[in-house]
């Protein structure tokens, strides 16, 4: 792909003795919505891990708008752009809903335009504008994840990577978060998503990567993907 | 004699002195879940910074404060990449097995230097008279500079960017580094801080009492009794412990030979740990 922002190529990784992700390679298209789908234990979340350098790669490479950074670590990516909004959305909890999106924005690339930035955040989850005083952990899990995606549009991110999505949130809610994804795509975001929930993946995204045993399994548009026989049988239940 | 009001009040400014030092203790381990067995030594050399600079250099006294701030923050910073980094997500005894060498290291060279004779700093204040009682200089404004520095602690963790991301750091260390915060930064930084809030906490200490340069383990077992108290980790308990443990020496010093302070304060340690584990005013983990 040409306009990949994001390219992973053979990527391997895991924990201690113990190899996950055998040689994985994938890209992340300017302004288009990819989805990494899989069963649970793929290996989705310990890739993307890998790609923003909270774990060190075995092996691969990673490169961004053409620049290897596969060794940069998480707050150097998070600097030029590359953002992800981990699994169980991990936010401050101690800390208020305004100093969560202010440590979204800690880097210079945040603070740039912070006060523009904050009203759009706004303007998309206006739910978080009501609550700015109130502390993160006291929040339900639709609105924790709402702040956690805010947090991470606060650093100004180019790709903006999500992991598991919809994990634990009512069906409305997520249609809710997929439709403000959408908005933010054709505001020219790029994002990469990796979801559990393959119907909703392939119903959404541009292009998607199916991933079984740390290795890719196949890849395409979602139409294509969906008439697979294999797919329909293990992952759409059909 | 002094009543036993005005030994209690005694007592509480004297234990806002413990309460700060034990704030250094407990800022590192609420920020990286480090006990630092350096924090001793890191007390008994600022005392021993006051000594230097007061009787060699004739700073005044309190003009040596902010030296001692400073130079126990950049020490500080010097000892986490020493000590503690690389060590850290490994077993927790190997931090306590290296700070604690780095410990026997300072107070090994101090006692070469100095010897183990009781130092004094002579420190005038007037002293000041409320009714009947009379109440020395050197604690009132000790508890003053006390008030001061935690509350300058206070704005920097509440009202600062980079303090805010020491509380994220401490709050979910991994979600600030993928916010872009420099972690490794900030936890060397915390432990400066840890570090020089215990040097003030022993400069100060140190224009109210003698000390020798064995003096740090005794008030190190302090700041472990007072963040019993408080909650480890908890920087309001570590102040109201640190005052609860100095009124309760005052009070205990009624009744009782001073030498016996010590022993009701580590009963009321083992006693604290056994019915209130996470400390009698651990409200939350901070």
């Amino acid at each position: 792909m040409n306009d990949a922002l994001l390219e992973v190529e053979e990527l391997s990784a895991g924990y201690g003795e113990v190899q996950v992700v055998w040689g994985l390679s994938f890209a992340a298209a300017r302004s288009k919505l990819t989805t990494l789908v899989g069963a649970n234990g793929a290996g989705k979340t310990t890739t993307l891990r890998t790609v923003v350098g909270t774990i060190s790669p075995w092996s691969g490479r990673v490169r961004f708008k053409g620049e290897d950074v596969t060794r940069l670590s998480a707050h150097a990516k998070a600097a030029r752009g590359l953002v992800l909004v981990p699994e169980g959305r991990q936010l401050f909890t101690n800390m208020t809903v305004d100093e969560n999106l202010e440590m979204g924005a800690f880097t210079g690339r945040g603070a740039h335009g912070y006060a523009t930035r904050l009203e759009r955040v706004f303007t998309l989850f206006p739910r978080l504008k009501e609550r700015r005083k109130q502390k993160a952990g006291t929040f339900s899990g639709g609105e924790q994840q709402m702040l956690a995606i805010a947090r991470a549009l606060m650093t100004d991110p180019e790709v903006l990577i999500i992991d598991e999505l919809s994990l634990g949130l009512a069906p409305l809610f997520v249609y809710q978060l997929f439709g403000t994804l959408k908005a933010l795509k054709e505001d020219g975001l790029t994002v990469l998503l990796v979801e559990q929930n393959v119907h909703l993946a392939l119903a959404v995204s541009d292009y998607a990567y199916v991933i079984a045993e740390g290795r890719l399994f196949t890849e395409g548009r979602p139409a294509a993907l969906a008439a697979m026989p294999e797919i329909r049988r293990a992952y759409l239940g059909l | 004699m002094l009543g036993i009001i005005a030994a209690i009040i005694d007592g509480v400014l004297i234990g806002s002195v413990y309460g700060l030092a034990a704030l250094g203790l407990t800022l590192i381990w609420g920020v990286m879940e480090v006990i630092n067995l350096t924090h001793g030594a890191a007390i008994v050399a600022g005392m021993f910074g006051l000594y230097l600079l007061a009787n060699a250099v004739h700073i005044p006294p309190y003009a040596t404060l902010p030296l001692i701030l400073i130079g126990g923050f950049l020490v500080g910073i010097v000892l986490y990449w020493i000590s503690v980094h690389r060590l850290m997500g490994r077993p927790p005894l190997m931090i306590l097995l290296s700070t604690f060498a780095v410990n026997l290291v300072v107070i090994g060279l101090g006692t070469a230097a100095w010897g183990t004779d009781l130092f004094n700093v002579p420190v005038s204040l007037p002293s000041v008279t409320w009714g009947r009682y009379t109440f020395s200089g050197t604690h009132i404004l000790a508890a003053a500079l006390t008030t001061a520095i935690a509350g300058a602690l206070y704005l920097f963790l509440y009202h600062t960017k980079l303090g805010k991301a020491v509380r994220a750091v401490a709050n979910n260390r991994e979600a600030a580094e993928l916010a872009g915060i420099p972690t490794t930064r900030v936890l060397s930084l915390s432990f400066g801080l840890g570090v020089a809030l215990a040097g003030a906490a022993g400069m100060l200490i140190a224009t109210m009492f003698p000390f020798t340069v064995l003096s740090g383990d005794a008030y190190q077992l302090k700041s472990f009794v007072v963040t019993a108290l408080g909650g480890l980790g908890n920087p309001a308990g570590a102040l109201v412990g640190g005052i609860a443990l100095g009124l309760i020496e005052g009070f205990a010093g009624q009744f009782m030979p001073v030498s016996w302070t010590l022993v009701i304060e580590f009963v009321l340690f083992v006693a604290v740990l056994i019915i209130f584990p996470r400390g009698i005013f651990a409200f939350r983990r901070a």
